[in-house]
């Protein structure tokens, strides 16, 4: 037994050493491919970083608990334990509460504020920004201390240093807000005012019958995430409190697109992995019909089958362990030099080595160099030592056996379970993985027809083209291995950078210069014409003011719902929340009808209707939640119920915020327009008066005192550093992507030079001149590369299509040039590469080949 | 002891299945050197492939010291040869990767010799590349890779020894050399020996000869006393 190992691994040392040469692409495919991924998980995690903390500070913390009601010593002990036991590093409470804020004097105006009362070090990530150079700290709320809004110094006509009273108290003004990127849940309902926690609680604004929300912030360290909290938490108190929400859980288009990224930068890190892994196949390949003759020889010498295989495994796992080691060397080199000015917008100053990535990257290398070369590895065992007698007995040795079938098959569950948990997605693991084996069917298939097809092209009287096509089709070729190959790091190359494109429209046509920067709520409808009125000064164009209701679902018959109470709307869950309603007869620009029929006819539609009280139009969200045309659904608003039959599904660009948003859309009918509702306004500044907020809010306020205007330039400007953000992460990436792809490729390609190195200098012996043979190699590479870019290109818009309609649910953009591009750069470089590659042997003395092979 | 009982090889080609060697009966006591020579194509490297179960028969059974290796699977087959074949190739096939030293190392390793170094020394002393050990088959001449294949061939000391046109790659000079050292083996050691050979030089030193046409032996002679 002994003496077997070390056969083993004494041979595996032999050949190691004397196939150097032919080893270092094998070693330099797998280094460049482990150097890859370490160089894109580490700018990756960079990135990701700088994108979860700019998620973290809208949150303020990693993750939120929130009830209605005050906290129990016995639930806050709950959490505490919970806290403890998942590595959470600092907690602290505050309080969100909605109050009439008043100025001092006897005839002062009121108005309704967004009250936040906090505790020293809120908030745990970003920070309030004060107008002036002020510094925020806790200081500033203690003894009485208020820092507010500068909307709510407009409306009460005050200024830092003056008091004004929140319920039975009265507070300074110790500072104004320039930016506070907190989000809260809903629509806030006046101007944000800080306080003291501590002060808060000695007022009567807590007391009984209050409407607060009062929340933990958990913060679970830099490097923590903060899931397993939220799960622990859940299960914990799963009964008596309202929320428990993370920065992981954004819910609205910013979350979104911090997903998007990530599953993004996921997915082109398993890209990178495939692409070093079609390296390594096809070097392995390569290295395998290289010792078909070696292995003959062994086995005439007595070794068997599973001595020979292991010490083929035994040499590749070496080779692949220190490639990977050298990759991980490789990308602490390149790191070091990576251009940070490309990444500095993002606020990311250094792409520091990730050890993580680095054992991510090693154990990638080990197990993609395993993997891929398992499949060629396993025909040694078929090789028949009677090939050194009889040549044609080789072709023997490529009847599959269960055993290579097996290992196929194990080898392509292996790369699905790493696709999903590299792309950190089933459903975007499942899509690559399908396309990927869709592609390799397709390419091995056009193989086939290519070879047959250049058949045509053997009786051409160009030598060049005749002996390029003679190549293709003779036996032993390596049509299949450029075509898959290439067409398959094509597949993915241009697979990554077509959904980059799409994600990219996506993210930049998000934000358009139609979002609105004031938002006017609570306006009632004898007010419209008041409020247009005071508002035409400030404005580009008039205000957009609708009707807006805020109703539940207390009922749905349908096909697929029957839900009969309120209580079966909650415990179904999806439709239970709040939603904000509108009436009108007309779609919105951002609007697009995909089902049904909208009233915008104004025919009556009484059979249609059916004894409901109003038509609706459901946005696909809640097409999605199970709502579908015909079904009769139950509202209420404020305690006055009506139906409404589903007639048409809309679907709406939310993005486009001018128009507003609604997920239900109702018919005006006497019943709707009976429902309590108020009108909301969407307002944009007229350009160049971006400074007149204040004045605009503050006439506003003084007509209407019962309106109330929300600044959402801020909330804007937010979204828009995030998208941009997002927008360069992805883009530097692709970069990175797209260029280790290549090199890779070019690496594969360069392998196959030792199938030709033989005819080639047979072809010189018989006279063939270096331009004549380079011609000949241009052509048939060149073939090859058109081919498999063609194919490759095809297969990687099929992906991109794919992953951008279903996965990341964006519009699809076509990339004609994208495409183009590809197969013209895949003919291009594995021509080139074809020649280049061949150079040293068009050099070179063809005995001197001869002998040596 | 080296046995054919109606043993045939049919081969498919494009033209359908070619019998390659035709139904055949014989058997080679241990200790015999016989040649099998023949023009091109008559069958003399089927039968050696057969004969070191490199090759299966399409019908019949080869006995090999009375073990029928074409009940044996590829496992089997191996190890018999690591211990009771040793074979000699007309285009040597020795691992390039290899040096002369450690190509004759090989198949003492594969069978776990001990003082396996010392033996691979002695053998290339005795085919005369003693100082040619760490030379690799690239920097070798033909004559000297053929030494290298013969040493190795012997190097677990088999019972049986095949050699498929063991000159027919050298020069008549180089060629004699290594007539000169299977005839100087062949004394020493007195194994069976199984030649395939074009030369009539080492045709001659066989004690019998087997004559081969389109894959029948034709004539068996026996060499004159």
């Amino acid at each position: 037994m002994l003496d077997a190992l070390l056969f083993v691994l004494r041979m595996a040392w032999r050949d190691t050493r004397a196939s150097c040469l032919r080893l270092t692409f094998f070693f330099l495919c797998v280094g460049l491919g482990v150097a890859a991924i370490v160089v894109l998980r580490s700018v990756v995690r960079e990135i990701q970083y700088t994108l979860t903390s700019e998620a973290r500070e809208l949150v303020a913390a990693d993750v939120v608990v929130q009830s209605t009601r005050p906290f129990t010593d016995e639930q806050l002990a709950r959490i505490a334990r919970v806290a403890e036991a998942t590595g959470v590093v600092a907690s602290q409470h505050l309080v969100d509460t909605q109050t009439m804020a008043s100025s001092a004097g006897e005839d002062g105006v009121a108005k309704l504020v967004e009250l936040r009362a906090v505790e020293p070090g809120y908030p745990f990530y970003g920070a309030l920004e004060l107008a002036d150079g002020l510094v925020y700290s806790h200081a500033l709320l203690e003894n009485g201390g208020a820092v507010v809004q500068p909307e709510l110094l407009a409306i009460l006509d005050i200024g830092v240093g003056d008091t004004f009273r929140l319920a039975d108290r009265d507070f300074v003004v110790t500072g104004v807000i320039a930016r506070d990127r907190v989000q809260r849940g809903g629509i806030a309902f006046g101007p944000r005012v800080y306080v003291d926690l501590a002060t808060l609680r000695e007022t009567t604004l807590l007391g009984f019958g209050s409407r607060a929300s009062h929340q933990v912030l958990l913060k679970v360290g830099e490097e923590g995430r903060p899931a397993p909290l939220v799960e622990a938490l859940r299960a914990v108190l799963s009964d008596d409190i309202a929320s428990i929400r993370s920065w992981e859980m954004l819910e609205d288009r910013i979350g979104r697109n911090l997903r998007t990224a990530e599953n993004y930068l996921s997915l082109v890190g398993f890209a990178i992995v495939v692409l070093g892994g079609i390296g390594v196949w096809s070097v392995t390949r390569v290295l395998v019909q290289q010792k078909m003759r070696s292995v003959a020889i062994l086995k005439c010498l007595g070794a068997s089958g599973a001595q020979v295989l292991a010490v083929s495994l035994l040499q590749i796992l070496g080779l692949a362990a220190i490639g990977s080691l050298a990759g991980v060397g490789l990308a602490a080199v390149v790191l070091q030099m990576l251009p940070m000015t490309l990444l500095e917008p993002l606020g990311v100053t250094a792409v520091t080595f990730k050890k993580s990535a680095a054992a991510q990257g090693m154990a990638v290398g080990m197990l993609v160099s395993l993997l891929f070369a398992l499949v060629p590895l396993l025909e040694v065992r078929g090789i028949k030592p009677l090939l050194l007698l009889r040549e044609h007995s080789a072709d023997t040795a490529r009847r599959r056996d269960r055993a290579s079938w097996l290992a196929a098959v194990g080898t392509a569950a292996a790369l699905v379970v790493a696709a999903v948990w590299q792309a950190g997605s089933l459903e975007t693991g499942l899509y690559v993985s399908a396309g990927f084996a869709v592609v390799a069917g397709l390419l091995y298939g056009a193989s086939v027809l290519l070879i047959r097809a250049t058949r045509a092209l053997v009786a051409s009287p160009r030598f060049a083209l005749r002996h390029a096509a003679i190549n293709i089709g003779r036996p032993g070729n390596q049509t299949r291995v450029v075509l898959m190959a290439v067409g398959l790091g094509c597949f993915f190359i241009l697979g990554v950078r077509a959904t980059q494109i799409s994600l990219l429209s996506d993210l930049t046509g998000g934000i358009s210069d139609r979002s609105p920067d004031f938002v006017l709520i609570d306006i009632q409808r004898d007010q419209i014409d008041g409020v247009r009125t005071v508002l035409a000064p400030y404005l580009k164009e008039p205000a957009r003011i609708m009707p807006n209701m805020r109703a539940r679902v207390v009922g749905v018959q349908g096909q697929r719902l029957q839900l009969d109470s309120v209580q079966a709307v909650r415990e179904y869950g999806r439709l239970s929340r709040e939603y904000g309603l509108t009436f009108r007869d007309h779609l919105e620009a951002n609007e697009e009808l995909v089902a049904g029929t909208f009233w915008d006819d104004g025919t009556e539609r009484e059979a249609l209707v059916g004894g409901a009280d109003s038509e609706v139009s459901i946005e696909v969200d809640a097409a999605e939640d199970g709502l579908e045309i015909g079904d009769l659904v139950t509202f209420d608003a404020a305690g006055v119920r009506f139906t409404a039959r589903v007639t048409s599904i809309r679907r709406v660009a939310w993005e486009d915020s001018q128009s507003g948003g609604f997920i239900f859309v109702l018919r005006p009918t006497p019943a709707v327009e009976r429902a309590p509702h108020s009108y909301v306004g969407f307002a944009q500044l007229r350009e160049g008066l971006d400074a007149a907020g204040g004045d605009l809010q503050r006439e506003l306020v003084r007509a209407f005192p019962n309106v109330s205007v929300i600044d959402v330039r801020d909330i804007i400007a937010t979204i828009r550093t995030i998208v941009d953000n997002v927008t360069l992460g992805i883009t530097v990436v692709g970069i990175v992507t797209l260029v280790g792809g290549v090199l890779i490729l070019v690496g594969a390609v360069a392998m196959t030079k030792f199938q030709k190195i033989y005819e080639t200098a047979i072809y010189r012996t018989l006279g063939a001149s270096t331009r004549l043979v380079a011609a000949m190699l241009a052509v048939e590479y060149g073939l090859l590369g058109a081919l498999a870019g063609v194919l490759g290109a095809a297969g990687g818009t099929a992906l991109a299509w794919g992953l951008s309609e279903h996965v990341f649910n964006i519009d699809w953009q076509p990339a004609p040039g994208l495409f183009a591009a590809g197969v013209l750069v895949s003919a291009a470089i594995v021509s080139g590469v074809g020649v280049a590659a061949n150079l040293d042997v068009l050099r070179r003395k063809p005995l001197a080949t001869l002998r040596s092979e | 002891m080296i046995e054919f009982r109606n043993v045939s090889r049919t081969v498919t080609s494009g033209a359908g299945p070619l019998t390659i060697l035709h139904p055949t009966s014989f058997s080679i006591p241990e200790g015999r050197v016989v040649a099998i020579t023949g023009p091109s194509g008559s069958g003399k490297s089927t039968m050696l492939g057969l004969m070191s179960g490199l090759d299966a028969p399409t019908t019949g059974s080869i006995l090999l010291d009375g073990v029928d290796i074409t009940t044996l699977g590829e496992e089997a087959l191996a190890r018999l040869r690591g211990e009771r074949v040793g074979i000699v190739f007309q285009f040597f096939h020795l691992l390039p990767s290899l040096t002369a030293y450690e190509n004759v190392l090989v198949p003492m390793e594969i069978a776990g010799v001990r003082d396996a170094g010392a033996r691979a020394r002695q053998l290339l002393a005795e085919v005369g590349l003693a100082e040619r050990g760490h030379h690799y088959p690239s920097q070798l001449s033909g004559g000297e890779q053929q030494r290298v294949a013969i040493a190795r061939a012997i190097a677990n000391d088999p019972p049986i020894l095949l050699a498929d046109e063991p000159t027919g790659n050298l020069d008549t000079a180089t060629g004699r050399h290594i007539i000169d050292l299977l005839v100087t083996l062949r004394k020493a050691r007195g194994r069976t020996l199984v030649l395939v050979t074009h030369d009539p030089e080492l045709a001659a030193m066989a004690d019998e000869i087997f004559v081969m046409r389109d894959g029948r032996i034709v004539e068996r002679r026996e060499k004159a006393a």
